[in-house]
């Protein structure tokens, strides 16, 4: 069975612009660990790739595309990031991907 | 007097039919909080449900104080008890505050499991909502914190969700108490901040957790006071925070003041899943205590969840208080359910623009919560929407009586009708509708309501009320 993961996105068109990005995925293998958070790298794609993960985007509403991507993870990053209380997530991912 | 712990009080509700028990096997994943928003949208019961799939030994009980019914109960009163005699109730309680007093053991330290066996996934945590940004361990808590510097003692309520096996990712508003304390505190020294999520407390903790207080007040003994009992105390495992002793589980962690993750969205208590998401806090677990046989709680965040009635009553109360420090002739409040704890009907014995536009800015001072408030002469009951729409629709000048007043850094991010710059901004704003009489209307032309109370004699009232009652109606 193909691994599934979900992300909450802002900004879709950079999420699948097929440059590395730094986001969360949601584990969505069923059992007691379902929805574990993991930071990572990755390329995502937005015609799945043959044995490549399935990745569902959601809006920052949680709307759920029709279809999935696929998702290819170049990094696994620790499960914080550095910054303040109440910084914007999405922010932060940002600035991680330009280093 | 409430019920001592949970476990009364859902023998409490069982006896009133007001709790379904459940032995059939139910999905943590949505299914068993679909059972709940539904109640919550029918006005149904709560929910104990015996046989949660992956997780056999554990208990959850779903929306255990949604609705007056419960509410009551959750007071120690009979569930049938007037909603109008509730709000004089939880006003005189909260006016007679009990202290609490420390013990050293309870249930909830008979299964403690320290921060390297830490897995947050081996509690039942239900997938709320389909869409959300995770499980949600924190909806009908008690989060418990405290002030780095004057040691002042909180307890709210906030949402927080399991973003990994040791972290908890969870949104206290920036401008609520806990948002206060760690940003004005513990950021700036560089410090962790202690906190104890508590699920499964008796109630009147949880009502005291979910109350509109005063900084500084202290919940612990309004959570006595509320219960007319005190509330039994123990230490934390790995703090020095005390928790209820009746809670089935305690979740102790610790905030980062420099670390984040994702957290949201989660489709709150306005009955919407904003597009708040991504501004929050990230906590590490460091201990978990719990009862041998735990039941977890849940509430089935959305259209008229808890806060219909917790927050509503205890928001009602708190501005009503607020209002009579500045002078407003104010008579009575009401929160009603259904807006989401959006709109209070502010009745006044004296209205007027001067006195609505008070109103609004007096209500917004601080953080603005509420966004619509009805400002209504006394002679329509506020817990009568049949007669505040009346009034709000025949009286409140399309133009003269509509105050809005704007603000930025307190507004409500969860509010849905805000944009994502505003949330962002805390950026909003809340209107006053004035539907009282301007005071310089002369008595002899200001238009009179024409129903029963109003434009007959009392013989006449008298005699048609005796006729009425004699025919049966």
């Amino acid at each position: 069975m193909t691994q599934e993961y979900e992300a909450f996105v802002r900004d879709r068109a950079h999420a699948v612009s097929g440059s590395e990005v730094v986001l969360t995925l949601r584990d969505l293998s069923p059992g007691r660990h379902k929805y574990k958070g993991i930071n990572v790298r990755a390329v995502i794609s937005e015609t799945p790739q043959e044995g490549e993960p399935h990745l569902w985007l959601r809006s920052v509403v949680g709307v759920r595309e029709a279809k999935p991507c696929s998702v290819r993870i170049t990094e696994h990053l620790p499960a914080v990031f550095d910054a303040a209380p109440y910084t914007d997530y999405f922010t932060v991912t940002e600035a991680l991907e330009k280093g | 007097m409430a019920h001592k712990d949970l476990r009364e009080f859902t023998e409490a509700l069982q006896s009133g039919n007001d709790l379904v028990t459940i032995d059939d096997a139910v999905d943590w994943d949505q299914e068993l909080a679909g059972i709940g928003r539904l109640s919550c949208e029918r006005d149904g019961p709560a929910f104990m449900f015996n046989n949660v799939k992956d997780y056999a030994g554990w208990r959850v009980l779903a929306n255990p104080v949604t609705g007056w019914r419960r509410y009551a109960v959750a007071l120690g009163l009979p569930a049938a008890t007037p909603v109008r005699e509730m709000y004089k109730i939880y006003a005189e309680r909260e006016q007679n505050p009990i202290k609490p007093t420390l013990v050293n053991s309870s249930p909830c330290k008979e299964v403690i499991i320290p921060e390297a066996d830490i897995d947050l996934f081996d509690l039942p945590v239900p997938m709320v909502h389909d869409g959300d940004g995770g499980r949600y361990l924190g909806t009908w808590d008690l989060v418990i914190s405290k002030d780095r510097d004057s040691g002042w003692v909180n307890w709210g309520m906030y949402r927080f969700m399991v973003h990994d096996e040791r972290h908890l990712t969870g949104y206290p508003r920036p401008n609520s108490h806990l948002g206060k304390m760690l940003l004005d505190g513990y950021v700036p020294a560089g410090e962790a901040m202690p906190i104890a999520i508590v699920i499964g407390a008796d109630q009147p903790s949880h009502l005291s957790s979910t109350a509109t207080f005063r900084i500084g007040g202290d919940e612990v003994e309004l959570a006595g006071g509320l219960g007319e009992r005190p509330v039994e105390l123990i230490k934390c495992e790995t703090s020095d925070l005390f928790v209820p002793a009746s809670a089935e589980i305690v979740v102790e962690a610790e905030i980062y003041p420099d670390k984040i993750a994702q957290e949201g969205p989660y489709g709150e208590y306005p009955g919407y899943r904003s597009g708040e998401m991504g501004n929050s806090v990230c906590a590490r677990v460091t201990a978990i205590t719990h009862r041998r046989d735990p039941i977890f709680t849940i509430d089935t965040t959305g259209f008229m969840d808890s806060s219909a009635v917790t927050t509503s009553i205890s928001g009602a109360i708190a501005i009503r208080r607020r209002l009579e420090r500045y002078d407003i002739p104010v008579s009575e409040v009401y929160i009603p359910p259904e807006s989401g704890v959006h709109m209070a009907i502010v009745s006044v014995r004296r209205g007027g623009p001067d006195i609505a536009r008070k109103v609004v800015e007096i209500l917004t001072a601080r953080r603005a919560l509420m966004s619509k408030v009805i400002v209504v002469d006394d002679d329509v009951d506020v817990f009568n929407m049949s007669a505040v729409i009346h009034a709000f629709s025949t009286k409140c000048h399309p133009e003269r009586g509509t105050h809005v007043h704007t603000y930025e850094g307190r507004a409500n991010a969860l509010t849905p009708a805000y944009s994502q710059e505003e949330r962002v901004a805390q950026r909003g704003a809340s209107v006053a509708f004035d539907a009282t009489w301007p005071p310089d209307w002369p008595a002899g032309s200001t238009p009179i309501r024409a129903t029963l109370d109003s434009m007959y004699s009392q013989d006449v009232q008298d005699r048609v009320n005796a006729r009425w009652n004699k025919l049966g109606l």
